[in-house]
């Protein structure tokens, strides 16, 4: 035995829960999930769970497991995102291999491990934003020229007034802006993909990966792409803008203006529409049934408190809200 | 630090860090691993009998951190991969992608003592919202035997807790 062979024996810190609840408690996540659990195997499960603190101490350990894939449920192709999880771990394996083979020759040195290294990461800048809200959390947010911002969820923009100027940088998210008078200074929003000029004004402004959404509910905003020309968006129009110019101008939807505070506003919209809406609201994963993800929904919403407008869909719509997990939500027909 | 640590970083540091750098070829990587060493020799402190002795540990700990940061990078190379090959529409935010990064290596350090199809089932099944079916259709096994990886890679992972 070599010096380096440590022991690395299980861990035997405090825990409540003892090796057998362990065991039951991941033979109980692995059948739940499996798309073949019944009724009478929750109720079974919901029995067990309701036994001993040992039991449900073992499942709350199940369940923060599962959360560390939170982020991952959430990316709009999860298959997609957990294939370069896949990827690594094939190549890791044959790349220990070629790794131990040229230590063993001696060469050691390893050229071909001179990664790329991704740039430092935009959303740190993000935090450190003038204004910022957390996911779920909507702001009214008053600026020192009287103007007002509603901010929305999950959104941050920085502030620069000087004495000839007004000028905001959205960084993340979206926000409602009704400028206040100032005739000798003008009023800016600057996103990654162009500038906007206030003309005296109600808008929207809702920085997305590829664009910035723009709708305009008074007065009118001059919108400039970083590389086109110059446009007047007046009120009741939408309108998205990248790099390179204005695109799929429309009517304003009405909604857009109550959403950015946190009210969502359904005249016939598709299930999947508001469920896209709320997961900007709330941490975790819905998963929609596509038998429903068509129904049409009406009514106002309040998107800052999720739990409260599932449970209001649910009483108006044939459906069923499950959660097989506390961040995990599932809706299916009833 | 304690009076030995100190007596091994003056003996060893200069010896690791080359050792590193030959085996990662970049000095600044090296740096940062020697570095790593010699603060988990002040977390878990230990004596040695000999110089040798003492190298042999410090050779075998390095070793592994040099594989840890190779994971590493090899997750991160992988998921840039992946978006720079995913339709445009479907790129998450940058703080989200920051966020799936730090989970992809999160789950790999969770998994890494798993077998490679134990624990591609369990990331399907648990990360994809995908059933015992689905999963047992992509790698080619029976859905029994899904069903027992999943509950095997979750009773490791709680174990390892």
């Amino acid at each position: 035995m070599s010096a380096s062979n440590r022991s690395s024996g299980p861990s035997h810190r405090s825990n409540p829960a003892n090796d057998d609840a362990l065991e039951q408690a991941a033979d109980w996540f692995a059948l739940l999930r499996s798309g073949e659990a019944s009724a009478a195997d929750r109720a079974a499960w919901q029995a067990w769970c309701d036994t001993s603190d040992a039991h449900r101490s073992a499942w709350s350990q199940v369940e923060d497991i599962g959360r560390r894939f939170q982020p991952i449920q959430t990316t709009p192709n999860p298959r997609d995102t957990l294939g370069a999880y896949r990827l690594a771990t094939v190549n890791a394996r044959r790349r220990r291999l070629v790794l131990g083979l040229l230590t063993i020759a001696g060469t050691g040195s390893l050229g071909i491990l001179a990664w790329r290294h991704s740039p430092a990461p935009i959303w740190l800048a993000a935090k450190t934003a003038d204004h910022r809200t957390a996911m779920g959390e909507v702001r009214q947010i008053t600026l020192s020229d009287g103007t007002t911002v509603w901010l929305g969820t999950a959104s941050a923009f920085d502030e620069h007034f000087s004495t000839g100027l007004r000028r905001l940088y959205l960084r993340a998210g979206e926000m409602l802006i009704a400028t206040a008078a100032d005739s000798s200074r003008p009023f800016l929003v600057d996103t990654p993909h162009g500038r906007l000029r206030a003309l005296g004004t109600r808008f929207t402004v809702r920085l997305d990966n590829a664009d910035t959404r723009l709708a305009v509910y008074d007065g009118a905003v001059e919108a400039r792409a970083a590389e086109g020309a110059i446009n007047i968006i007046r009120a009741g129009q939408e309108v998205r803008m990248s790099k390179r110019g204005l695109t799929d101008f429309k009517p304003t939807d009405p909604a857009r203006e109550s959403s950015t505070r946190g009210l969502f506003i359904a005249q016939h919209v598709p299930l999947h529409t508001v469920m896209h809406e709320l997961e900007r609201y709330r941490m975790g994963y819905i998963s929609l049934s596509p038998d429903v993800a068509n129904l049409a929904v009406f009514g106002s919403y309040p998107m800052t408190d999720p739990d409260r407008t599932l449970a209001m869909l649910e009483s108006v719509m044939p459906i069923r809200v499950r959660r097989p997990l506390p961040w995990w939500i599932r809706i299916e027909a009833r | 630090m304690p009076p030995n640590v100190e007596t091994l970083y003056s003996d060893h540091h200069v010896w690791l860090q080359s050792w590193l750098r030959r085996r990662l070829g970049n000095a600044a990587d090296a740096a940062d691993l020697a570095h790593d060493a010699f603060l988990r020799l002040l977390t878990v402190p230990r004596s040695f009998g000999s110089a040798p002795e003492a190298r042999v540990y410090l050779r075998t700990m390095a070793g592994g951190l040099c594989v840890d940061l190779w994971r590493r990078r090899q997750i991160e190379q992988a998921w840039l991969d992946t978006l720079a090959a995913m339709p445009e529409a479907h790129v998450p935010s940058a703080e989200h992608q920051a966020m799936v990064l730090e989970a992809l290596q999160a789950i790999d350090r969770m998994l890494c003592k798993v077998p490679v199809k134990a624990a591609h089932a369990f990331v399907m099944a648990v990360g994809c919202d995908m059933t015992d079916k689905e999963v047992a259709e992509e790698l080619g096994v029976s859905t029994r035997m899904v069903r027992k990886y999943v509950a095997q890679v979750m009773l490791h992972c709680l174990r390892a807790r």
